[in-house]
Parts: C-alpha cells; structure tokens; sequence
C-alpha cells in the first residue's frame, strides 16, 4: 500500500475510533446503532473527500522513509533459534526475499549468506563476483577478507570452466592460509545469461561436501534473481532513454519560430520581448534539468503555461487556451513531461492548421474515491487522420516520414506510461477530423 | 529600465486561478453550510443529541453549540486559507520549488 493511501486508512480508522468513543464510551446513555453508523459514514465521507484537498508536504519525508526502511530486509529482528536456523525459514521463503533481487553488490551478497548458510547445510558461505569476495560467512572469515582478491583455486577453476566443482579434501581448496578450518567445498558459478558474474561456495570443516545438488539448485535461483535485477536496470536505463529522448525532442522549429517572434517584437514591444525571453529561458530549464520520472501537476503546469505563453506571442488571439483545475491535482504527482506534448501537438496539428484559430482545453481532476488523476487535453482544431490515430491506439511507431512527429511524442508517452504504471492507466485518444482532438490519461494518484 | 521584472500573468492563467480558486470557495462554503445546518437538525430529529450527557453533565448539543462550533469554524477557516494560498502559489508564481527564481542573470554567468 503506498504512503498516501496507508495514511488515509489510518485517518479513517482514528476517525471511527473517535466516533466509537464519543457516541458509546463517554456518553449515557449511548447512541443507537444506526445513528452511529449514520455518523461514522458522514466523518469516513468527509475524510475520503477532503482528503485530497489538504495540500500535502514535500515527499520522501520521515513517514516515507519508515515505509521504505519497512520493506527492507529484517533479518536482525527475526528470532533465530540456539542452531542457527530460522523459525519457518524455507528454501521458497528465502527465494521470495532473496537480497540479490537488487544486484550482486557487497551488502546483498552478506545478507544473502547469512539467509541460506541453514538451508545448504554448510558451515562457511562465501559469495564472489569475479575478482573479489563479496561476502564470507561462517569459519575461515578471519583470513578470507570481504574485499580481498579470490585467495582459492577451487574458486578460479569454478569460474574459468563455467561448472560447479566438488572438492573432498583441503588440498583441493587450493587456500594459502595453512591454519585454515575449511576441508571440503562445493563452489557453483552465479550467471546472468550465458555471462559467469560470480560464485557461491560452501564449505564444510569436516570431511563430508555439502549436497552437490542442492549447492547447483540454489545458485540456480541466485542466478535467476541476478537476471531479474539485470532486467531492472535495463528497464530503468530504457524508461530514462525515453525520457532523455523526450527532451531532446524539442521541435527547433518551435525554438527559431519564437525566436524570430521575439526578434520581430524586440523594437515595437522590448517589454514583451524581454518577458518572452524569461518564458523561454524557463521553458528550457525545466526541460534539460527536471530529474527523475515524477514532478508536481503544478510544476508541469508551470511548463505547459510558459509553453502556451511562448506560443501566443506567436500565434496571437488564434490560440486560445482554457485551464480547468481541480484544487486537489495541483499537488498530485504526475509523470514528468507528458502534459506538455499533449497540448504542443494540440497546437500543431489542432489549432496551427486552422485559419481562424481554436482553443486547447487542459482539464485535470482527481478523483478521491478510485484515487486517480484525469487530465484531458482537447481542442477544437483540424482533428487527426483516422490511420494516424489507429496507428497510435494499436501502440505502433508511426513512420517518420510526413508531418508525424507527434506520433512519436504520443508513442513515447504511451511508452513511458507503459513502463511507469503497467497497466494501471489509461490514455485515449479520440480525434473527428475538422472537429478537434481530445486525449484522456488517467493515472493513479500519487 | 528597471531590471526588476515584474510577474506577468496571461488572462487565461489568471482566469483558470480565479476559477480554481472559486471552486474552493464554493466546496468549502458548502461543506460551512452543512456543519450549521446539522445542528438545528439533529436537535430536532436525535433525542440523544439534547439529552445525553457527555462531560461534565453537558449534553452534545450543549458541547457542540459551546465549542464544537468555533473549532469548526476555525479549522474551516485554516483549511481554506491555507489551501488558497497554495492553490495561488501554485498557479501564479513563477519560481519553481527547485530554487531558481526568474530573473535575468548577469552576460556569461550560467547556471
């Protein structure tokens, strides 16, 4: 449940406690119980309603950082018992809460063989990458050093023949350290694709190796997790790339064409052209520095208006535009740069074309009780070509040919909101030629 | 020329902060309105609300029309200030939460 929600329910159930309290504990006689159902509903209404309407503080603050620091690995709260294992711990437990569902970084690497060292049945764990010891856990730790370079030779030949090797004997480990504990190992390569990225060891100080089998299964399931946290950071990088492709797919046409009107306003009006430059300058800077994939609707809204404004000055009283906001949404965290290439291609291919102009309409509510946001950009303009618009609903590039760079803005949008949300959003368009464009996006509330 | 540049607003900007912020008016006065009109009503329709007795012997009624009133009218009173003068923030003004404001910066000096 995120924040924002686990808040609301909290409200909601501090205001039926109060209301509990007030009607049946404190009072006498007590109130009935349809009036005190009657009551609650009134207070659970005018909470879920005006909830949206405080205007929240800056994000990642104490209570999201306790929710985050709340999902992350507990282990040092867990009971363990006098054996080292863990109440209840399985083999699919531990798969489901595998640290190295994040990566083989040092930290994982240490909480993971701490995890399974009970389940392998192994005195000692060491988990490697492929220079260096990641983490070692159990006898042998004072000499085989996390940081250090790989000291075994079990560990080389594991990683140069891409296979698991059994050792029965201390010899066999190939470690220079003559008081070392350790007499036998089972060392299975960690992969991510066909790529060896690293090892699991188990050893054992006694002269029985640890299930071969069993060392395999779980380096399988290491390995599983290391391409799943691949897959994650190529989605990152790819949900970046987009973005990155967004910004820089600021139309030039756009920027000689104010640049020209500023030149052109700069003599008869050096006010308005100074008040286009600023526009301008803002209009950039939020472009090239906004970070991450979220920003407040008011600081989107701040770019779209400097847009339009820069557009005006072009376009003159051709262009108008209606904002229509609901108070709550201003705080609402929307994705960044969506807002604006929706009402850019509003103004280039809806109102540009149109002799006698037409407005672009911005509408944005929020809806507290499905806890989404709508934004709907529309205007009265030339409309879009029905294949064009079927291209973008069946989720294809248009061609890049023609006058289609909007497609590519919507698409990429679309993209984005895909990697964002999955499939908890909608965005719709619907064109009439000659009648104008509207597009609906709904979000989840953040 | 002055190099103080003053904030200038298109009529649509300022037209979409007035009906915003008379979307506010309008919820809130509705919401004032129905905290009032709930006490007449229930004194007349909930027994319970005149003559139980919560603390200190007063009843409900007696509770809400002492205190309950004010605090309302107070929380209410807040909530819609603080909640305009955001909106307006929000809707107007032209420097962003990141910390930079709009103004021309002197030849050669980047940000």
């Amino acid at each position: 449940m995120r924040g924002g929600s686990a808040l609301l329910a909290g409200v909601l159930v501090a205001a039926w406690a109060a209301v509990y309290l007030i009607t049946q504990v404190l009072v006498a006689p007590p109130l009935g119980v349809l009036p005190t159902l009657a009551s609650g509903l009134v207070v659970s209404t005018v909470v879920v309603l005006g909830y949206p309407s405080a205007l929240r503080g800056p994000r990642g603050g104490p209570l999201g950082g306790s929710a985050a620091r709340a999902r992350s690995w507990p282990p040092a709260r867990r009971p363990r018992d006098p054996r080292g294992m863990r109440d209840g711990l399985t083999i699919a437990a531990a798969g489901r809460s595998m640290p190295l569902r994040n990566g083989l970084t040092p930290d994982a690497a240490r909480r993971t063989a701490q995890l399974i060292r009970p389940l392998l049945g192994g005195d000692a764990i060491a988990i490697t990458d492929t220079e260096q010891v990641l983490a070692f856990v159990g006898p042998g730790s004072d000499h085989h050093h996390v940081g250090g370079t790989l000291q075994t030779r079990v560990s080389r030949l594991a990683l140069g023949k891409k296979r698991t090797v059994v050792v029965h004997a201390r010899d066999g480990i190939g470690c220079p350290e003559p008081g070392c504990p350790l007499r036998t190992a089972v060392v299975a390569p960690l992969a991510v694709a066909d790529r060896v990225v690293g090892t699991l060891k188990v050893y054992r100080v006694h002269d029985e190796p640890a299930p071969r089998v069993l060392v395999d299964d779980m380096a399988s399931m290491l390995s599983l997790h290391l391409e799943l946290a691949e897959m994650d950071r190529e989605r990152h990088l790819a949900s970046d790339a987009k973005l990155d492709a967004l910004r820089a797919q600021i139309n030039p046409h756009f920027l000689f064409n104010i640049l020209n009107t500023i030149a052109s306003k700069s003599r008869t009006d050096p006010d308005e052209s100074r008040q286009l430059l600023l526009r301008l300058s803002d209009f950039f800077r939020y472009a090239v520095r906004q970070d991450g994939h979220f920003a407040e609707f008011s600081q989107e809204y701040f770019f779209v208006r400097t847009y339009v404004s820069l557009e005006q000055a072009r376009f003159g009283d051709r262009l108008r535009v209606r904002y229509d906001l609901d108070p709550q949404v201003l705080t609402s965290r929307v994705p960044v740069l969506v807002i604006q290439p929706l009402v850019e291609n509003a103004i280039k291919h809806g109102i540009a074309d149109s002799v006698t102009g037409g407005t672009v309409h911005l509408r944005a509510r929020v809806d507290p009780l499905t806890r989404t946001t709508s934004i709907r950009v529309s205007d009265d303009g030339a409309g879009m070509a029905p294949e064009v618009l079927d291209r973008l609903l069946a989720g294809k590039r248009p061609g890049t040919a023609g006058p289609q760079h909007s497609g590519v803005g919507l698409w990429n949008i679309s993209q984005r909101l895909d990697s964002l949300f999955g499939d908890r959003y909608s965005f719709d368009v619907a064109s009439t030629p000659g009648k104008g464009t509207t597009v609906d996006l709904q979000i989840p509330l953040r | 020329m002055d190099d103080d540049v003053d904030a200038r607003h298109t009529p649509a900007e300022v037209d979409a902060t007035f009906r915003t912020l008379r979307r506010v008016a309008v919820g809130y006065f509705v919401v004032f309105l129905l905290g009032v009109a709930a006490f007449p009503v229930l004194s007349l329709t909930l027994d319970w609300w005149s003559q139980a007795r919560l603390v200190g012997g007063m009843s409900p009624g007696f509770l809400v029309a002492a205190f309950g009133l004010y605090l309302f009218f107070a929380v209410l009173g807040i909530a819609v200030s603080r909640l305009t003068s955001a909106v307006e923030h929000r809707m107007l003004d032209d420097t962003r939460d990141d910390g930079f404001p709009v103004t021309l910066e002197p030849p050669g000096e980047v940000p």
